[in-house]
């Protein structure tokens, strides 16, 4: 893997201009450090700019004020070391499994045999072991977004982006897999950033919170999460904190809904 | 994590289908069903025919356009003229079919390129096959290779149409795909939008390899010396109904394998596309 680098994203503004309108800022100054094999979370709800970050940091968009800057140097464009898990799968129809893990591949400049075995082990990682010659249509929803992990690891990045991957999927699948993104972490040391509107899998998963809030987009408060794993997502600690970030967020409901759930658990 | 692997079902890709499984699924008892109509409607022209009710010198009985099939097969060449039919429809066919292929990728992916392109090809577009095809035979003479341009001519216009729409309907999601696993621009066109856009393309070509066999009919009826389309105009003049229907039956028989062809093939294509089945 190549020496993972400290994230640096210094005061990044994005605008759009709407015709007749003011300018809509979808994301006003915001500045955050992650360091080397971090997990952090960016949470905060519809329109606070998180995925607009998210996009940003991948380098799918190129056209924002500040900086980001990985390793010292300001991003610029897409890069093998930078893989995102998108909230869709996004695995391409016409391939099989194996096949589309093996595309992301493509330019890393592997000989066969060491991208093979790459291959083999991150679906092995993922355990989707006996679906190697299968296609997208014939797995689950909880499979195609493992597969689709394994596909933003093979290239062995520094940085793996996750922009809700587990947002579609249903409550069971989704706190199996987010035990399992826990371990695939500590596993493979990479740096981690995942944007979610679900403060308990932020918790739950991150070292570090950054919250986020809308009109205009900006980082509200950065929360660290200090408690041990494997966590306990009904201890006190990790309810207070739970709170500190729903607060923040300005969620009043939230956190009457919050209390509630946590009543009936 | 264990029991989702196993409470999902397995892959089926393991049990993919010969061609002989698919012929033996078309005649079970089941898909028998499409036989009733077919069946019901030579019962009827038996009827026709036994009482009459249609001057026999226009409408011979079932046996008699049997027993002609038989006899042009052993006496008059039949498969010779069904081999010339063949052979115009399948060059036809493929050069057009390559052709729009060719210039359809070529334009879906270059806006600059289709713009070059449209104003003509919606021009000629609109001048049907077989308005060409006088100008072809002056120019190219009555033998095969004028009918083989028409044919192609047909072929070309749905083929080309749909690779590039194919190629423009690519999802948006998949190009940033593309983006993030910094692909090169022809690996995006071989590993992406070539893929994505194969559906399409593939019905177009089902629905040319049908155009392209009606037309060989006409053509071959409005010049030439061989071929099912000359032997059909020959048995009209010649008032040998006989001899017409069954040139009818054969080319509605090839027509149908043609398409089931083409079926068979698209699904072996397409093995990846999962689709509503009725």
């Amino acid at each position: 893997m190549a020496e993972p680098g400290r994230l640096e994203v210094k005061a990044v503004s994005k605008s759009y201009n709407v015709p007749g309108r003011p300018r809509l800022n979808v994301l006003s100054s915001a500045s955050f450090d992650v360091e080397p094999g971090a997990f952090v979370s960016l949470v905060g709800p519809s329109g606070c700019g998180k995925s607009t970050l998210l996009r940003l940091i991948v380098g799918l968009d190129k056209d924002y004020q500040g900086e980001i800057l990985l390793h010292g140097e300001r991003i610029a464009g897409t890069s093998l070391s930078r893989g995102i898990v998108f909230q869709d799968h996004r695995l391409l129809p016409w391939l099989t499994l194996e096949q589309n893990i093996g595309l992301a591949l493509e330019n890393s400049g592997w000989s066969t045999e060491k991208k093979n075995k790459a291959i083999r082990e991150h679906i092995e990682l993922v355990g989707l072991q006996g679906f190697e010659k299968a296609y997208p249509h014939e797995l689950s929803g909880g499979m195609a977004q493992r597969g689709a992990i394994a596909r933003g690891l093979v290239g062995q990045p520094e940085i793996l982006l996750l922009d809700e991957p587990l947002g579609a999927l249903d409550a069971i699948t989704r706190v199996r897999l987010q035990e399992e993104l826990q371990r695939i972490w500590r596993v493979e040391g990479v740096t981690m950033i995942l944007v979610t509107h679900d403060v308990d899998e932020a918790i739950f998963l991150s070292d570090t919170v950054v919250v986020m809030n809308a009109n205009p987009g900006r980082i509200v408060k950065q929360v660290k999460i200090d408690l041990p794993t494997p966590r306990d997502r009904v201890s006190p600690e990790f309810a207070a904190l739970k709170r500190e970030v729903l607060h923040a967020m300005g969620e009043d409901q939230g956190l009457v809904l919050a209390r509630e759930q946590l009543a009936e658990a | 994590m264990n029991t989702l692997t196993q409470t999902t079902p397995l892959p089926s890709t393991i049990d993919s289908p010969s061609p002989l499984s698919f012929l033996k699924l078309w005649l079970s008892p089941s898909k028998g069903i499409g036989l009733l109509l077919p069946i019901g409607v030579l019962v009827l022209w038996q009827l026709a025919a036994s009482n009459a009710w249609i001057d026999p010198v226009f409408l011979p009985a079932p046996a008699k356009v049997v027993q002609a099939f038989f006899r042009m097969l052993t006496e008059q060449d039949l498969l010779v003229d069904f081999a010339a039919s063949l052979k115009i429809v399948s060059m036809g066919f493929l050069s057009g079919a390559f052709a729009a292929l060719v210039l359809g990728v070529g334009a879906g992916l270059s806006k600059r390129f289709e713009q070059f392109l449209s104003p003509t090809f919606d021009t000629i577009r609109h001048i049907p096959g077989i308005a060409w095809f006088p100008l072809i035979v002056l120019w190219l003479g009555l033998g095969a290779p004028a009918k083989v341009m028409v044919i192609a001519k047909t072929v070309f216009f749905p083929v080309f149409l749909n690779t590039l729409q194919g190629i423009r309907s690519v999802e948006k999601s998949y190009i940033e795909l593309a983006e993030v696993m910094t692909l090169s621009r022809w690996q995006l066109v071989r590993k992406i939008i070539l893929p994505a856009a194969t559906p399409t393309i593939m019905v177009s070509l089902r629905y040319a390899a049908g155009l392209a066999w009606a037309l060989v009919v006409v053509a071959e009826g409005l010049s030439g010396l061989e071929g099912l389309g000359f032997l059909i105009f020959r048995a009209q003049g010649l008032l040998l109904a006989d001899q017409l229907l069954v040139c009818m039956v054969v080319i509605g028989l090839v027509g149908f394998a043609i398409d089931r062809s083409m079926f068979l093939l698209q699904r072996r294509v397409l093995r990846w596309k999962q689709g509503f089945e009725g």
